[in-house]
């Protein structure tokens, strides 16, 4: 057992520095920030995902996808080296500072460019071989850098050792993951039932309810009957569980497709109106038939419930 | 128990001559009516108003915008007109992967027809008015590659462009500032848009089968759609959940999507509309801008729009009422055919940025035949007066000597009986099949690229394989 925290510490530099397979998900860390990093040769292999090497030669187009907003408003600079360090895939960032010329190994070189929400850059390899990618981040005044080296088409034998001590740090990897996650998991589950064991929601042709412990809401859409791809608004009466009107609560709308896996394809917004209780939901929009969801989130005083409103369209 | 073998081999038999002569669906459930209902040409709602252009529905403003969505003169070298990529005889498409203009366009050339219902432009609705959208073209290096002094003063020079600026936009101002040139760009756009706004669809034989229906019409006892196109429309109403986003009279949602479509050689995977949205939020001349002519800027579209990290790689739905003369298919052509089409979606793969929304659907090759059947059927002709199907008349031989180009007074258009906005999709369901334009759109189109004497371009766009 004590071996464990040994390998785990020596495990980027084993697993191409900094890109890490982390339970099933491919991370690039620089420095703090984090992102899914993937490689695709979309004209030979697809759809095909490469975490670590790529064993085809061809037009490779690079992947980071934030785990981390701060990546999305920091310059990005990346820049693909052959691995002329002798490290191959130990090579680290300070091999790198040790290189004479750097540009002279360079292959392909990005400009430092902001890239929100995801970083892509395309590079066609002509030769097989070690390569080092290297990421600069700039975060403020700050700069971080990941370096990761890689083989890109068919390396021989020479890799399977690295192989075979991979599949086993990955191995250990997930145990040490699924561990460390199997108690967030129940928490979520108790606090997601807990949720929903307040609010149901029977719905009229006209008309969408729910109660809560606390709230109670009675919904209107302005589009009668209610149909799908047209912008409409919908008026709220909010009451409290003894039907008195409850006037300057603060709403929040979200919701979506619960068997879809998607939510609202608008950002409504609610303001009250004058008459004691009433809201007014605008821009809601559905766009697929089929069942829905409106979570409104109710927070009046120290009191707060989330009422789901269901609907079939 | 002879007696028992016979009636138990009659029941098989009749069991299987059943489902023999079963060659199309027994009946429809009432979920299924619906949708299908919700799906018609019929269903179609009069065309939504645009304040944000004045003169949207005006007939002068259509006829000057048709004359300028055919004038090659609105482009670096003479050539290129809207017509070079939105093509009449191609449903105002090209045949092309991606656009080919001055140089190349980025994605695929959209179809126009229907366009005015959508609250968004482009692939990845970095406009949000038909108007708006007709002004980014113009600019495109790759695509017009002219600019908006260079159409203030085609305005300006050509008295008829002029006469028919005047009475619909006023004065044109003399000032060549920033402020004016811009104003009369914008307007120019809005005379293509009100052009635009007419090209509407007409009924398809799915919407002849759900009229039918309508009628009380036996499912089977009809000759609108065969057993292979029903069985197609079975699975499309159902299993293979095309409705999802393919919804609506014109097949649409105008939403966006990541759909997992791979980038063609060169190219990076396609941002989409997480890119789009920011661009239209910047446009200047969106719906909250200053050209706007709505005085109470209220723009719920742009207002409540969402934003966010599922937007990448998401593109706009496109209607399904012009597959038939629109191919190559998705936002950048990477589909020759309908049957690669259905094969990506029935495959569903990871999508290399963000997330495919689509879920694998596990059809038969069978099923996927039966579901390209059906989608022929939804193919629609144009429901737009023929005239609009080709350059203005007097026009087209005339632009690139610097001849003064159609006849555009208010009055001469109100007399045009090309003008009058056609309505699609009567309830009765007999509206007529629109000839589709042949010899003259096609002479139209190409003299486009011809009388400017660029000769080269014109041989290059010839020789480029038509897939």
């Amino acid at each position: 057992m004590a071996v464990l925290p040994l390998l785990l510490a020596a495990q980027p530099a084993l697993a191409h520095g900094g890109v890490v397979a982390e339970d099933d998900l491919c991370v690039i860390n620089i420095g703090y920030l984090k992102a899914h990093f993937k490689m695709f040769v979309p004209a030979r292999s697809g759809h095909r995902e490469y975490c670590e090497d790529i064993p085809l030669r061809g037009e490779t187009v690079f992947v980071m996808e934030y785990l981390h907003d701060g990546l999305s408003a920091a310059p990005i600079d990346f820049r693909i080296v052959r691995n002329t360090t002798g490290k191959g895939n130990f090579a680290r960032l300070s091999d790198i500072d040790a290189l004479p010329d750097l540009d002279a190994v360079t292959v392909s070189r990005h400009p430092s460019a902001v890239a929100p929400g995801v970083y892509t850059a395309l590079h066609e390899f002509d030769d097989d071989g070690e390569y080092i990618g290297i990421v600069v981040a700039q975060a403020g005044d700050k700069r971080y850098t990941a370096v990761f080296p890689f083989t890109v088409g068919d390396t021989g034998a020479g890799v399977w050792p690295w192989l075979l001590a991979a599949i086993v740090i990955l191995q250990l990897n997930f145990w040490y993951w699924t561990r460390r996650r199997r108690r967030p998991h129940a928490a979520a589950g108790v606090l997601a039932a807990l949720l929903l064991a307040g609010a149901h929601a029977p719905a009229t042709a006209e008309e969408y309810s729910a109660a809560g412990d606390r709230f109670r809401v009675t919904a209107t859409p302005s589009l009668q009957p209610l149909t799908i791809n047209r912008m409409h608004a919908w008026d709220l009466v909010l009451t409290d569980d003894n039907g008195e009107p409850v006037s300057g609560a603060r709403i929040d709308v979200a919701g979506g497709m619960p068997a879809h896996d998607h939510g609202l394809p608008t950002q409504p917004q609610v303001t009250g109106l004058e008459a004691p209780g009433h809201y007014r939901i605008e821009g809601l929009r559905f766009h697929m038939p089929g069942e829905w969801e409106l979570v409104l989130t109710i927070t009046a005083g120290p009191a707060s419930e989330r009422l789901v409103l269901s609907l079939v369209l | 128990m002879l007696a028992a073998g016979a009636g138990l081999l009659l029941t098989t038999g009749a069991w299987l001559a059943g489902q023999w002569l079963d060659r199309g669906p027994p009946s429809w459930s009432s979920d299924e009516r619906r949708l299908m209902e919700s799906l018609w040409i019929a269903s179609l709602p009069p065309l939504p108003p645009d304040p944000t252009n004045a003169v949207a529905d005006d007939p002068a403003a259509a006829a000057f915008g048709h004359a300028l969505f055919f004038d090659p003169r609105a482009s670096a070298n003479g050539a290129i007109a809207c017509a070079t990529c939105h093509q009449p005889q191609r449903r105002f498409t090209d045949g092309l992967p991606r656009g080919v203009a001055i140089g190349r366009s980025a994605r695929n050339t959209p179809s126009i027809v229907g366009a005015a219902y959508s609250p968004w432009y482009y692939w990845d609705g970095r406009r949000d008015s038909l108007w708006s959208q007709a002004l980014s073209p113009l600019e495109d290096p790759n695509e017009h590659g002219s600019d908006r002094h260079t159409l203030y003063e085609l305005v300006r020079d050509d008295p008829a462009y002029r006469r028919a600026y005047e009475p619909l936009f006023g004065p044109l101002p003399a000032s060549t500032d920033a402020a004016a040139v811009d104003r009369v760009f914008a307007n120019v756009g809005k005379a293509i848009a009100a052009y635009e706004r007419r090209l509407l669809p007409g009924p398809s034989r799915f919407d002849a089968y759900v009229d039918h229906l309508s009628r009380g019409g036996d499912p089977r006892r009809q000759d609108h759609l065969d057993a292979s196109e029903l069985r197609g429309l079975r699975l499309f109403l159902g299993p293979a959940r095309c409705t999802e986003c393919h919804n609506g009279p014109l097949l649409t949602n105008h939403e966006f999507h990541n759909t997992g479509l791979l980038p063609p050689p060169g190219a990076l995977p396609d941002r989409g509309r997480f890119d789009g949205l920011d661009a239209v939020r910047r446009d200047p001349f969106n719906c909250l801008g200053a050209f706007s002519d709505d005085p109470s800027r209220r723009c719920d579209e742009l207002t409540f729009v969402r934003d966010g990290v599922e937007l990448i790689g998401a593109t706009r739905t496109p209607s399904l009422r012009n597959l038939g003369a629109t191919m190559p298919f998705q936002s950048k052509g990477q589909f020759a055919t309908l049957a690669e089409v259905l094969r990506h979606y029935n495959d569903a793969p990871a999508a290399l940025i963000g997330h495919n929304e689509a879920k694998p659907l596990s059809l038969s090759s069978r099923e996927l035949r039966d579901l390209e059947a059906f989608l022929s059927a939804l193919d629609a002709p144009i429901a737009a007066d023929p005239a609009l199907l080709a350059a203005p008349r007097g026009y087209d031989q005339a632009p690139a000597s610097g001849a003064p180009s159609t006849p555009s007074s208010r009055a001469a258009a109100s007399r045009s009986p090309s003008v009058s906005t056609p309505r699609p999709g009567r309830r009765d369901g007999t509206a007529t099949r629109i000839r589709m334009p042949s010899d003259s759109a096609r002479s139209c189109s190409s003299c486009s690229n011809c009388s400017s004497g660029d000769g080269a371009l014109a041989t290059r766009r010839r020789k480029t394989p038509q897939r």
